[in-house]
C-alpha cells in the first residue's frame, strides 16, 4: 500500500516525536513525550484511559497542535503543517470510535479517505483494493454506513484509512466495543495490512492483543512515556504485566485493561 | 367548497412549495457546515428580486434568465462576503450569538443599501408571462407559477446531484456529518464554507429573483420569506434537502389550506369559520411555535437526527 521500501538509504525511523508538549486551553495533556515509529513494523502505545494516547495520535495527524516539541517524517520537520498537509505525506489516522459520515455511503465513505486532488485519480484502484481486503463492505457498499454493525463500521474506517495510500497508519483503539470474534479478526487484519509494507502505529486498549502483534511498544502514564521497548520485553516486564496484563497479585490498577489472562 | 377547488388549491401549494424550497435551501446548507443562522438570507432575497428586475428593466432579461444569471453572481458575491466577514467569525458547533449579531447587522446594512438604491417604493417585475394562464379543465394556473416551479425544481435537482456526486458536494456533506473526520481526511474547512456560503447566497439570490416574479417587492421584502425559511429548515431537520423540501410542501399546504379549510369554533353553538386571509401570515408563526413546542431542544433536539441527513 506504501511505496515499496526499496531506497536504503532511507532511515529505519518513519516518524519521530521529541518532547511533545500539548495542552487543551489550560490543560496540559502531554508532558514531553518522546517515541518513534518504525518503518515497516508495527508500534503501539499502550496505558490507561486518560493517559494521553489518542491525544498523541491527534498530534501526529495534525488535528492538535503541539506547543513545544517536534514532528519528524523521513526527517523532514512536519509540526507546523496543517491535517491536510499530513495527509498529503501519506499520514492516515484512523480515529477512536470509528468517526464514519452515518448518512454516507460506505462507497462514499472510503471515498472520501481520498479526497485530496492529488489522490482523486487512484480512488478507482484503491476502492478495489480496500474491497478485496474487507469482502463485506463490498456487500454493502451503497448501504449507509450509519446501519453498519461496529464491527463492518471499523473495517469502513480502516479501509478510508487505506484509500489514501499511507506510508504511516495510524489506528486508534480499533477493537473498542467489538465482540471477542471481531476483535480478532480485526487484528488479524491490521497485521495483513502491516505486512503489505504500511507502517503502523496503534494505540490498543486490548494491551494483550495490541503487544502480541507490535515490534516495538511504549507505555504511556498521565502524559508522559513511562516505558519503552521491544513488545517480548515488555510482555514479561513485572509492572506491565501486573497493570496492563492482569497477571499475578500485586498492586492492581485502576483500570484493569483487559478480562482474558495472558 | 367542491372538490375541485380543493384540488386547485392543492396544486397551488405545491407550486408554492417548489420556490420555498429553493428560498429555504441557501440557510439549511450554511447552517449544515458553518452552525450559522444566516439571517443575512433575508436581504439576499431582497437582493436577488431586484438583480431581476434590473436585468429586466435595462437588459430586457427574461426574469427567469435573470433568475439563473443570478446564481453565479451571487455565488461570487456570497463568497466575497465570507471572504470579507463570516471567516472571522469564532468557530463553533453551535449557533453563536456572535454569528446572528453578524448576520443581523448584515441584514440592516443589505435594506438600507436597497432603500438608498431603490427607494421605499413597491416593484413588480410584470412579463407577458406573468399575465397569462393555462387552463387545464376548470383549474387556471398562471403560466409564471408554473415557470418558477419548474425552475426551483430544477435547481433543486441540481443542488442534489452537486451534494452528491461532486468532491465538494461530498466535502459538504461530510462537514455536515462530521466534521472531525472530515478535517482527518484533509478537507479544508474554511474553503468549504467559503464556497458553500457562496452557494447559498446563490440560491438566495435566484429564489428571490424568483420570488420577485410572483409578488411585488420592497426593500424590505425578505422578512416575511425569512421567517418562512427558518420555519421549512426546523419542519424539515436543519441539515437535509430533502427535509427542506418536505418542509416546505407541510408550510406551503397549511398556509394555502389555512384560509380555505372551515374550522370549528364553539360561540353559544358550534358553528364553522373560515380564517380571514389577512390571518394567513399567522401560519408559519404558529407552526413555528408548535414545532419548538413538540420538540422543545428546539434546533439542537434535531442535531440527533443529522444521520438521515441529505
Amino acid at each position: 500500500m506504501a511505496e515499496p521500501q526499496t531506497s536504503t538509504d532511507r532511515s529505519a525511523t518513519l516518524l519521530s516525536a521529541q518532547n511533545l508538549e500539548v495542552s487543551y486551553g489550560a490543560t496540559q495533556v502531554l508532558w514531553g513525550v518522546t517515541f518513534s515509529v518504525a518503518r515497516g513494523k508495527i508500534t503501539c502505545i499502550i496505558g490507561a484511559n486518560g493517559a494521553g494516547k489518542t491525544t498523541a495520535l491527534n498530534t501526529v495527524a495534525g488535528v492538535l497542535r503541539a506547543k513545544r516539541g517536534q514532528l519528524l517524517l523521513n526527517g523532514d520537520d512536519i509540526t507546523a503543517i496543517s491535517t491536510r498537509g499530513r495527509v498529503k505525506r501519506h499520514i492516515s489516522l484512523v480515529p477512536e470510535g470509528r468517526q464514519l459520515w452515518p448518512g454516507m455511503s460506505v462507497e462514499e465513505n472510503l471515498l472520501m479517505g481520498c479526497f485530496l486532488p492529488q489522490f482523486r485519480q487512484r480512488s478507482q484502484a484503491g476502492l478495489a483494493r480496500v474491497y478485496e481486503l474487507f469482502p463485506r463492505l463490498k456487500e454493502r457498499r451503497h448501504q449507509m454506513a450509519g446501519t453498519l454493525s461496529g464491527g463492518e463500521q471499523q473495517m469502513c474506517a480502516i479501509g478510508r484509512g487505506l484509500m489514501a495510500e499511507p506510508q504511516l497508519l495510524m489506528l486508534d483503539e480499533p477493537s473498542l466495543g467489538l465482540a471477542p470474534k471481531l476483535v480478532d479478526e480485526i487484528f488479524e487484519f491490521i497485521v495483513n495490512i502491516a505486512q503489505q509494507g504500511v507502517t503502523i502505529l496503534l494505540v490498543g486498549q486490548n494491551v494483550n492483543y495490541t503487544l502480541q502483534i507490535s515490534h516495538y511498544g511504549y507505555v504511556m502514564e498521565t502524559g508522559r512515556i513511562t516505558l519503552e521497548g521491544p513488545t517480548e520485553m515488555l510482555m514479561n516486564n513485572e509492572f506491565v504485566r501486573h497493570a496492563y496484563l492482569g497477571v499475578a497479585e500485586g498492586p492492581q490498577t485502576k483500570e484493569p485493561q483487559t478480562k482474558e489472562p495472558l | 367548497m367542491d372538490a375541485v377547488e380543493y384540488l386547485d388549491l392543492l396544486l397551488k401549494a405545491l407550486l408554492l412549495a417548489g420556490v420555498y424550497a429553493a428560498m429555504a435551501v441557501g440557510m439549511t446548507v450554511i447552517y449544515g457546515v458553518m452552525k450559522i443562522v444566516n439571517l443575512a438570507h433575508a436581504g439576499f432575497l431582497m437582493l436577488g428580486a431586484y438583480f431581476a428586475l434590473e436585468m429586466f428593466q435595462r437588459f430586457h432579461i427574461d426574469p427567469i434568465l435573470g433568475a439563473v444569471m443570478a446564481l453565479p453572481v451571487f455565488f461570487l458575491f456570497g463568497m466575497l462576503v465570507h471572504w470579507i466577514l463570516v471567516r472571522w467569525l469564532p468557530k463553533s458547533d453551535t449557533p453563536t450569538l456572535a454569528s446572528l449579531l453578524l448576520m443581523f447587522g448584515f441584514l440592516l446594512v443589505l435594506q438600507n443599501v436597497g432603500y438608498l438604491l431603490w427607494g421605499t417604493e413597491d416593484q413588480s417585475i410584470l412579463t407577458p408571462l406573468t399575465l397569462s394562464s393555462v387552463q387545464i379543465g376548470e383549474i387556471s394556473i398562471a403560466k409564471v407559477k408554473l415557470v418558477v416551479f419548474v425552475a426551483a425544481v430544477v435547481c433543486m435537482i441540481v443542488l442534489q446531484i452537486v451534494l452528491h456526486r461532486s468532491w465538494f458536494g461530498r466535502s459538504m456533506r461530510a462537514l455536515i456529518q462530521n466534521p472531525y473526520a472530515a478535517k482527518i481526511v484533509g478537507v479544508d474547512d474554511q474553503r468549504t464554507a467559503r464556497l458553500t456560503f457562496g452557494l447559498g447566497t446563490a440560491f438566495a439570490g435566484f429564489a428571490g429573483a424568483l420570488l420577485g416574479m410572483l409578488y411585488s417587492f420592497s426593500p424590505d421584502f425578505g422578512r416575511p420569506f425569512l421567517l418562512r425559511s427558518f420555519v421549512i429548515i426546523v419542519l424539515g431537520g436543519l441539515e437535509s434537502v430533502s427535509g427542506v423540501a418536505l418542509g416546505a410542501i407541510v408550510l406551503a399546504v397549511l398556509e394555502t389550506f389555512s384560509t380555505a379549510i372551515p374550522l370549528p369554533w364553539y360561540w353559544h353553538k358550534w358553528s364553522f369559520y373560515y380564517l380571514p386571509p389577512s390571518y394567513q401570515p399567522v401560519v408559519p408563526f404558529a407552526l413555528l411555535v408548535l414545532v419548538l413546542v413538540i420538540m422543545p431542544k428546539g434546533l439542537a433536539g434535531l442535531f440527533n437526527r443529522k444521520w438521515k441527513a441529505a
